[in-house]
C-alpha cells in the first residue's frame, strides 16, 4: 500500500516521517531499517534489524520493497529488493543498475504482509564511502635533538569510489595516537591522499587510521585499518636533552638574590645614598666644629678646636706682625694670674688648645678671607680683607671682654653679645654664647660707640665694662688683661685711670698700639713690650687667647693685680676691644688708653677713627 | 586530485597530449579537442575556469545543505515535511544523466549545455527564494544571507559556464532553453504550513540540483582538464 503517492503536493503522511530509525534493539519486536548507505555514489544497500527477539525467526517474511520516482510521476508499484544476499544478512543491495542518484527513492519493509517500515531518501544523501586501504607511512626527518620525528602517512582512496574520473570526490581524516593510549588525535580533513604527521616521538609507537567522507557530506565512512607506526629507536646522545640544565631557576634565583642584597645595600646606606642625590646645602661652619659641641658650652674645646683651626690664622695672622702678638709675658709669674684671661694670655700654656690662632707656627695658612669655613660671621670683611684681620679677633676678644665687664658690671646691657674689646689681639672666645664669633664680630661699631663713653668715663668705667682694659704690659711685651676683677673686688677693672692709660700711651702711640684704659704701669711695662709685639711672634699664646668668662669672672682681681698696686683705683677691664687694626699697626684701645687731648676722643674708646689715630700717632 | 606540481606539468603538456591523442586515438568523446586550433593559449584558461567554476558549485552546494538543514531544524521539523518522495523538482523535466554510466556516456558538449539550464532554471526561482525568505516571519538571517549568496554565485557561476561555453564551442549559441518555475504562487500562500511546505521543498530541490551540477562539472573538469585522470 503506497499511502503516500499523490503527485500533487499536499498534507505528508504520517508514516513518512520517519526517516532514519534508531540502531539498536528493536523493543517491538518489528524489524526495522538501521542504515541505507551508499558507498561510491553508484549503489546503495539498506539494513534492517531484525525485531524477532523470541529467538524464533520466520525466516523470508521479511520483505523490501521500493520504490523511485524516475519521471515526474510515480509510475510504478512497488518493487522487491533485487539482491537479499551481497550486502549480508537482512539487507537490501541495489546495484548500479537500480540505482538513480538524484531520484528519490521510498523502501519498506514488511512482515507477514504488513508494512513494518518505511523510509524515503535520495541517494546522493546516503554516501558513506569506504575506508581508505594501503596505509603506509615515511620518515620526513629526525629533529635534530633526536627525540622527535616527523612521518608522511599515504593512503589510497577506497576501490570503489571513482575519484578518477572525478565522479565522487573524497576528503579524508586521519586519526593518531600512542600505542597505550586510549584518546585518538584527530587531524583536519584533507583532500590529498597523503599527510604529515609531524613530532612523533621516536621512543614511542603509534597507531594511524584514516577514514573518508564525500565532500559536502556529514557522514564519515568507516576507518580503515590501524597502523602501526614503529619509529626508529633514539639515538644514545638524545637523552642528554632531557635532562635540561635548570637554567631558569638558576637566573631566577640569581636575580633574586641580587636584588636582595642590592636592597640591603640600598638600605643600610640609605643616608649616603640621600647624600649623593641630594647633597645637602652646605652651611657656614668651621671645619672640625661640632655645632653640638658649641651648644654645650665647653668652651675649652671648642677653643681647642679653633685654635687648630688653620683657616683662623690668616685672620689674626696679617702683615700686622704685632697684632698677633701681643706678647704674654710668661716668665712673669706675677702677671700670671690663675684662670683670668691674663694668664692665660701671659701663660706659655701653649700646650691649651685653646688658641684661636691657631697653635701652628707657622705663618702659613692664610687663607682667603672668604673661606666659608672661617667664621661665618660678617666680619666686616673689606676690614678684614685688608690687612686687618685681626679685627675679627679682637672682635672675639672685644665680645667677651665685654661680656666679662657686663658680667663685672653687669649693668651694661650693651649687647655685649656685639661689642667687641679693643683690646690686643689675643681674642677671646666665650664659649658662653652659642655663637661667640658673632657675637664678637657683628655690630662692633655702634655697641662700641654705645661703649665709648661709659668706658670713656672712669666713673662710668665703674659700671660698663664692655671692654678688657689692658692692665699691664709685660716687659716681653705682652698684654695683660684683667679679668673683670675689679667687679669682685669692688672695683670695676673697666676702671681705669685714665691717666694710668695716658702714661704710657705714649709709649703705645709710638709703638703703634692701640690699647685702650691701660694703666700706667702696664704702659709703661708693655711699651718696650709693644715694638715686641710688632714682631710676628706665633709664639704668642695664641692659645692663651681664649678667655672664658667663667676664667674672667673667677679671676677678678687677681689679674694684673699683682703688677699693679694701685690696682685698686684701676680699674682693668677684661677685655680691650680692637676696633680697628690699622697700619701702622696699631691697635686702637680704648680711648682712656690713648693720649688724646680732648675727651672727645677719650669718649670713644677703645674706638679711634683713623683720624684721630693719626693725631696720636706721630 | 594528485598534488599541485603534477597538474602545473600536466597543464604545460596537455595541448601536446590532447593533439597527439586525438591524432592518434581518434574521435571519441574523451578526447574531444578543447580548443580550436591556433588557441594556444585556451587550455591553461580553461583549466582556470574550470577550477573556478568547480570551487563555485562547490560552494553553491555548500551553502544550499547549510540552508536547508537550518530550514529543516528550524521549521520542518515535526511538522512532516518530509515528502522528498513525493514532490518533484521544477528542472526534474530537464533529461539529466541520472548515474554515473550516463554521464560518462554523454558529451561534454551537452553536458555542458544540460549545466547551463538548470543553473538558467534557478535564477527565477532564487530571486523570490530572497524575497520571499526576507517577508517570513522571524526571517532567520543565517537562511537569507545564505539565499542571497546563492543567488550571487549561482549568477557568477552561469557566467564562467557561459565562457567555457564559449570555450568549448566557439561559436555555437544555443537557445536559451531552461525550465520555468512556476512555485512562487505556492511560497506567497497565506497557509503558513503550505507556505512553509513550499519553503522547504524549494530548499530541498535546491539542494539536489546544486549538488548535481558540482557532480557534473567535477566531471567535466576531470575528463576535459586532467583527462580523467584526476
Amino acid at each position: 500500500m503506497i499511502e503516500a503517492t499523490p503527485a500533487t503536493l499536499g498534507r505528508p503522511s504520517q508514516s513518512l516521517q520517519r526517516v532514519n530509525p534508531g540502531p539498536g534493539t528493536n523493543s517491538s519486536g518489528k524489524p526495522k531499517f538501521t542504515k541505507c548507505r551508499s558507498p561510491e555514489l553508484e549503489t546503495f544497500s539498506c539494513h534492517w534489524t531484525d525485531g524477532v527477539h523470541h529467538g524464533l525467526k520466520n525466516p523470508g517474511s521479511v520483505q523490501l520493497f521500493y520504490i523511485r520516482r524516475s519521471t515526474q510521476e510515480w509510475t510504478q508499484e512497488w518493487k522487491e529488493c533485487p539482491d537479499y544476499v551481497s550486502a549480508g544478512e537482512n539487507s537490501c543491495y541495489f546495484n548500479s543498475s537500480y540505482t538513480s542518484i538524484w531520484i528519490p527513492y521510498c523502501i519498506k519493509l514488511t512482515s507477514n504482509g504488513g508494512t513494518v517500515d518505511q523510509k524515503c531518501f535520495s541517494v546522493e544523501e546516503i554516501v558513506q564511502p569506504d575506508p581508505p586501504v594501503g596505509l603506509n607511512w615515511t620518515l620526513l626527518n629526525i629533529s635534530l635533538t633526536g627525540i622527535h620525528a616527523d612521518i608522511q602517512v599515504r593512503w589510497e582512496p577506497p576501490p570503489n569510489a571513482d575519484v578518477q574520473k572525478g565522479w565522487i570526490v573524497l576528503e579524508y581524516e586521519l586519526q593518531y595516537k600512542e600505542v597505550n593510549e586510549s584518546q585518538w588525535k584527530m587531524m583536519d580533513p584533507v583532500l590529498s591522499r597523503s599527510v604529515p604527521v609531524y613530532s612523533l616521538r621516536l621512543d614511542k609507537e603509534y597507531e594511524v587510521r584514516v577514514r573518508s567522507r564525500q565532500r559536502n557530506s556529514e557522514k564519515y565512512g568507516e576507518f580503515s585499518e590501524v597502523l602501526y607506526v614503529a619509529l626508529p629507536q633514539m639515538s644514545p646522545f638524545a637523552c642528554e636533552e632531557d635532562f635540561q640544565f635548570p637554567w631558569f631557576l638558576i637566573i631566577i634565583f640569581g636575580i633574586f638574590g641580587l636584588t636582595m642584597i642590592l636592597f640591603l645595600f640600598i638600605f643600610s646606606k640609605q643616608q649616603r645614598i640621600k647624600m649623593l642625590i641630594l647633597p645637602p646645602v652646605p652651611v657656614p661652619k668651621i671645619k672640625g666644629i661640632d655645632p653640638d659641641l658649641l651648644k654645650e658650652g665647653k668652651l675649652e674645646e671648642v677653643n681647642t678646636i679653633l685654635a687648630i683651626h688653620d683657616n683662623y690664622k690668616p685672620e689674626f695672622y696679617n702683615d700686622d706682625s704685632w697684632v698677633e702678638f701681643i706678647e704674654l709675658d710668661i716668665d712673669d709669674p706675677d702677671e700670671k694670674t690663675e684662670g683670668s684671661d691674663t694668664d692665660r694670655l701671659l701663660s706659655n700654656d701653649h700646650e691649651k688648645s685653646l688658641n684661636i690662632l691657631g697653635a701652628k707656627d707657622d705663618d702659613s695658612g692664610r687663607t682667603s678671607c672668604y673661606e666659608p669655613d672661617i667664621l661665618e660671621t660678617d666680619f666686616n670683611a673689606s676690614d678684614v680683607c685688608d690687612g686687618t684681620s685681626e679685627v675679627p679677633q679682637p672682635q672675639r676678644l672685644k665680645g667677651e671682654v665685654d661680656l666679662l665687664c657686663l658680667d663685672q658690671k653687669n649693668q651694661n646691657n650693651l649687647p655685649s653679645t656685639d661689642t667687641a674689646p679693643t683690646t690686643q689681639q689675643p681674642s677671646v672666645i666665650l664659649a658662653k654664647e652659642n655663637k661667640p664669633r658673632p657675637l664678637l664680630i657683628s655690630g662692633t661699631e655702634s655697641t662700641h660707640q654705645a661703649a665709648h663713653p661709659q668706658l670713656s668715663n672712669p666713673s662710668s668705667l665703674a659700671n660698663i665694662d664692655f671692654y678688657a682694659q689692658v692692665s699691664d704690659i709685660t716687659p716681653a711685651g705682652s698684654v695683660v688683661l684683667s679679668p673683670g676683677q675689679k667687679n669682685k673686688a669692688g672695683i670695676s677693672p673697666c676702671d681705669r685711670p685714665p691717666e694710668v692709660v695716658s702714661l704710657c700711651q705714649a709709649n703705645f702711640i709710638m709703638d703703634s698700639a692701640y690699647f685702650c684704659e691701660a694703666d700706667a704701669k702696664k704702659c709703661i711695662t708693655v711699651a718696650p713690650h709693644v715694638e715686641v709685639e710688632s714682631r710676628v711672634e706665633p709664639s704668642f699664646n695664641q692659645e692663651d687667647m681664649y678667655i672664658t668668662t667663667e676664667s674672667l669672672t673667677t679671676t677678678t682681681g687677681r689679674s694684673g693685680t699683682a703688677e699693679r698696686a694701685p690696682s685698686s683705683g684701676m680699674p682693668v677691664p677684661d677685655y680691650t676691644s680692637i676696633h680697628i687694626v690699622q697700619s701702622p699697626r696699631g691697635l686702637v684701645l680704648n680711648a682712656t688708653a690713648l693720649p688724646l687731648p680732648d675727651k672727645e676722643f677719650l669718649s670713644s674708646c677703645g674706638y679711634v677713627s683713623t683720624d684721630q689715630l693719626n693725631k696720636i700717632m706721630p | 586530485m594528485d598534488n599541485k606540481g603534477w597538474s602545473l606539468k600536466a597543464g604545460s603538456l596537455l595541448p601536446l597530449l590532447l593533439l597527439v591523442s586525438e591524432l592518434l586515438l581518434g574521435q571519441s568523446v574523451d578526447s574531444l579537442p578543447i580548443c580550436p586550433t591556433g588557441a594556444v593559449n585556451c587550455q591553461v584558461s580553461l583549466r582556470d575556469l574550470f577550477d573556478r567554476a568547480v570551487i563555485l558549485s562547490h560552494y553553491i552546494h555548500n551553502l544550499s545543505s547549510e540552508m536547508f538543514n537550518e530550514f529543516d531544524k528550524r521549521y520542518a521539523q515535526g511538522r512532516g515535511f518530509i515528502t522528498k518522495a513525493i514532490n518533484s523538482c521544477h528542472t526534474s523535466s530537464l533529461s539529466t544523466p541520472e548515474d554515473k554510466e550516463q554521464a560518462q556516456q554523454i558529451h561534454h558538449e551537452d553536458l555542458l549545455n544540460l549545466i547551463l539550464r538548470v543553473l538558467r532554471s534557478w535564477n527565477d526561482p532564487l530571486y523570490h527564494l530572497v524575497t520571499e525568505v526576507r517577508g517570513m516571519q522571524e526571517a532567520p538571517d543565517s537562511i537569507l544571507s545564505r539565499a542571497i549568496e546563492i543567488e550571487e554565485q549561482n549568477r557568477r557561476l552561469l557566467e564562467g559556464m557561459e565562457k567555457i561555453v564559449g570555450q568549448v564551442h566557439p561559436g555555437v549559441k544555443e537557445n536559451e532553453v531552461y525550465s520555468v518555475w512556476s512555485g512562487l504562487p505556492s511560497l506567497q500562500m497565506a497557509d503558513e504550513d503550505t507556505r512553509l511546505f513550499a519553503f522547504y521543498n524549494l530548499l530541498h530541490c535546491l539542494r539536489r540540483d546544486s549538488h548535481k551540477i558540482d557532480n557534473y562539472l567535477k566531471l567535466l573538469k576531470c575528463r576535459i582538464v586532467y583527462d580523467s585522470n584526476c
